[in-house]
């Protein structure tokens, strides 16, 4: 139940960040070059979009961080398997299971040491340059980020441990697509 | 020294098959750890301000870009328009099919994307005019890698951020080399269909080229949005990679309505999942870079092979091997991230041109895109024509040996790529 909450949430918010940074830049632009027209100017001459490009970093690496998270559950993160799909099957789970660890290994890092550094910032009471968001707020997303996605490793390496798939990711499949013909 | 450490280490830790970006963050961290007295802590700021630049964001933009145009029906209206065109010389269909796929690469910065786009709608038609299957999954998959290589191309976004070259005049080189590619593609098409009396369509009247061209028109004017945005100082890249996202989802969602408003969310979310995956091992091998400098690493390499007197003859054939080995084994966005801030100063120092430079690696990793093991272009097609991947291996191999002859002709006439680029920003007078 609080796993579904969490999915749901992690896919609403990736997704949001996405479109509104998209329409944040796609605003700016349409600003600067509507300048000229009375009837638009009239309406949009009291608002101030300097802090576009700077709002639209923040939300791309707040998605990022939290679409990584996504990604290991989607199991989008590609490595070197090669190798490691020719050795036997046991080989080849204690093989993937290492990996799968390492991914938790180096993220629970992250995590911590990302936390150590908000808390640094927390206490320099740093501001971003255009928005004057508080700093430490914005490098929240590189603890909760990786903490989430440490989480995923070790859900993933629990369901692999217990027989489940891992999930993969097929470039060729486009839900919505399908073959057709012509002439 | 600390080199072969990093590499060594980097390497094995990959060979487990754990994650790239996992690969590359463990090797900075236990070298940080265990080698330097440096903090460990500035592994977690440079995870983020790694990605704070804005250049970056262009990439996210042009996946979403690309996803909303694979749903939205431009792709079967470029194949339409092209068909049009060139459908009645021999081998008609697969001659628009390359054709397509040049067109769809102009407003798609991915490759698979463009063999799904294209690949999906003209693989079951060429087998139904009784064209072998191999024929076209091969033709198609590989005319696909024109999506990385015709502008926009995310693979040129990742080379320009991490060699600091101008995202714009990589563009603008890739569109020579592009066109020329589509040419030869078509060229051999052509050849291959006669000899073996392929089926041609009836000849499209001038009634139908205008027709087919005018529904084609709003794919085809994203075209003028984002080259002509962006030469003509109207965008930056970014700004235009925005653009086009919003106008692809306004084309998709409102004008061709192959896509309801309610599946839009999901457009979203794959497009973001695509995205994360590649900012996430962007930061990483930013990270890693970042270490190979404050080792000296690159400044060395640099250093050894102009001790070894190379020519930019033989240092580049040694570039195209060693790229052509790692796509064996990554994707192109990896390679391309770990490799260009080692090469690219060699290359700097040697007289090649960092344009040059961009559209030499670009090629390869196409060449990369369309052979196994890890080939996405392969993966992609064997998947639309539900071919096995042995056989979908098959029908790629003659098309592997063009495009490895076409890598050594634009790595050794270098006008190739810089003619219109030269033309364009060195203007006398």
């Amino acid at each position: 139940m609080l796993n579904r909450i969490l999915d749901h949430l992690e896919e609403w918010l990736i997704a949001t960040f996405m479109a509104l940074a998209t329409l944040i830049i796609f605003a700016s632009v349409a600003y600067r070059y509507t300048g000229d027209v009375p009837w638009i100017w009239q309406y949009t001459q009291y608002l101030n979009l300097t802090w576009a490009q700077e709002l639209c970093i923040y939300l791309f690496i707040w998605m990022a961080k939290f679409g990584a998270a996504y990604g290991v559950r989607t199991g989008i993160h590609v490595g070197v398997d090669v190798l490691i799909n020719r050795l036997p099957e046991k080989q080849r789970r204690a093989g993937v299971l290492l990996g799968l660890g390492a991914g938790a290994f180096f993220t629970a890092v992250v995590a911590v040491l990302g936390a150590k550094f908000v808390w640094l910032m927390y206490g320099t009471g740093q501001v971003s340059p255009d928005l004057e968001l508080p700093m430490w707020i914005v490098y929240l997303a590189v603890p909760l980020g990786s903490a989430l996605m440490c989480y995923r490793f070790l859900q993933v390496a629990w369901r692999f441990w217990h027989g489940e798939p891992l999930p993969s990711h097929s470039h060729a499949r486009v839900e919505g697509l399908q073959a057709e013909g012509r002439g | 020294m600390s080199g072969w450490i990093i590499f060594i280490g980097l390497i094995l830790l990959m060979l487990t098959g754990m994650p790239i970006s996992i690969a590359l963050g463990l090797t900075v961290l236990a070298f940080l750890f265990f080698m330097t007295d440096m903090p460990v802590e500035i592994v977690s700021q440079r995870l983020f301000t790694g990605l704070d630049q804005f250049a970056i964001m262009a990439i996210p933009f042009f996946i979403l870009a690309g996803t909303f145009l694979t749903h939205g029906g431009v792709a079967r209206r470029m194949i339409r328009f092209a068909s049009a065109l060139v459908g009645h010389f021999y081998g008609g269909l697969a001659m628009a099919g390359v054709f397509a796929c040049a067109l769809f690469a102009a407003v798609s910065g991915s490759s698979p994307a463009t063999v799904v786009a294209i690949g999906t709608i003209l693989i079951p038609a060429m087998e139904k005019q009784g064209y072998p299957r191999r024929f076209g999954v091969g033709a198609i998959g590989t005319a696909g890698v024109l999506g990385i290589l015709i502008p926009p191309s995310i693979v040129m976004v990742i080379y320009s951020v991490s060699t600091n070259t101008s995202v714009g005049k990589l563009f603008i080189a890739g569109i020579v080399p592009g066109l020329l590619l589509a040419a030869i593609l078509m060229a051999i098409t052509w050849i291959v269909a006669k000899r073996r009396n392929y089926p041609r369509m009836q000849r499209a009247d001038l009634k139908e080229i205008v027709a087919s061209f005018w529904d084609a028109i709003w794919g085809l004017l994203l075209i003028v949005v984002v080259i002509g945005g962006i030469y003509g100082g109207v965008f930056t890249p970014t700004e235009a990679a925005a653009m086009s996202a919003v106008y692809a989802f306004f084309i998709a969602v409102f004008v061709y309505r192959d896509l309801k408003l309610r599946d839009v969310p999901r457009v979203l979310l794959d497009a973001a999942n695509m995205s994360a995956m590649l900012l996430y091992i962007i930061t990483n091998a930013i990270l890693f870079s970042f270490l190979l400098t404050s080792e000296n690493i690159p400044q060395a390499m640099a250093q050894w092979i102009i001790d070894k007197h190379l020519s930019a003859w033989v240092f580049l054939m040694g570039c195209n091997v060693l790229l052509l080995i790692a796509g064996n084994f990554m994707e192109p966005s990896s390679i391309v991230l770990l490799l260009a801030p080692i090469l690219f100063p060699v290359a700097a120092k040697l007289g090649v041109d960092p344009i040059h430079f961009g559209i030499i690696m670009t090629i390869n990793m196409e060449v990369g895109l369309i052979h196994p093991p890890v080939g996405l272009n392969l993966y992609v097609a064997s998947g639309v024509a539900r071919m096995g991947l042995t056989e979908t291996t098959v029908a790629f191999a003659p098309w592997i040996v063009v495009m490895v002859l076409y890598l050594l002709l634009v790595t050794y006439v270098p006008d190739i790529a810089m003619w219109l680029p030269n033309a364009i920003y060195h203007r006398p007078g």
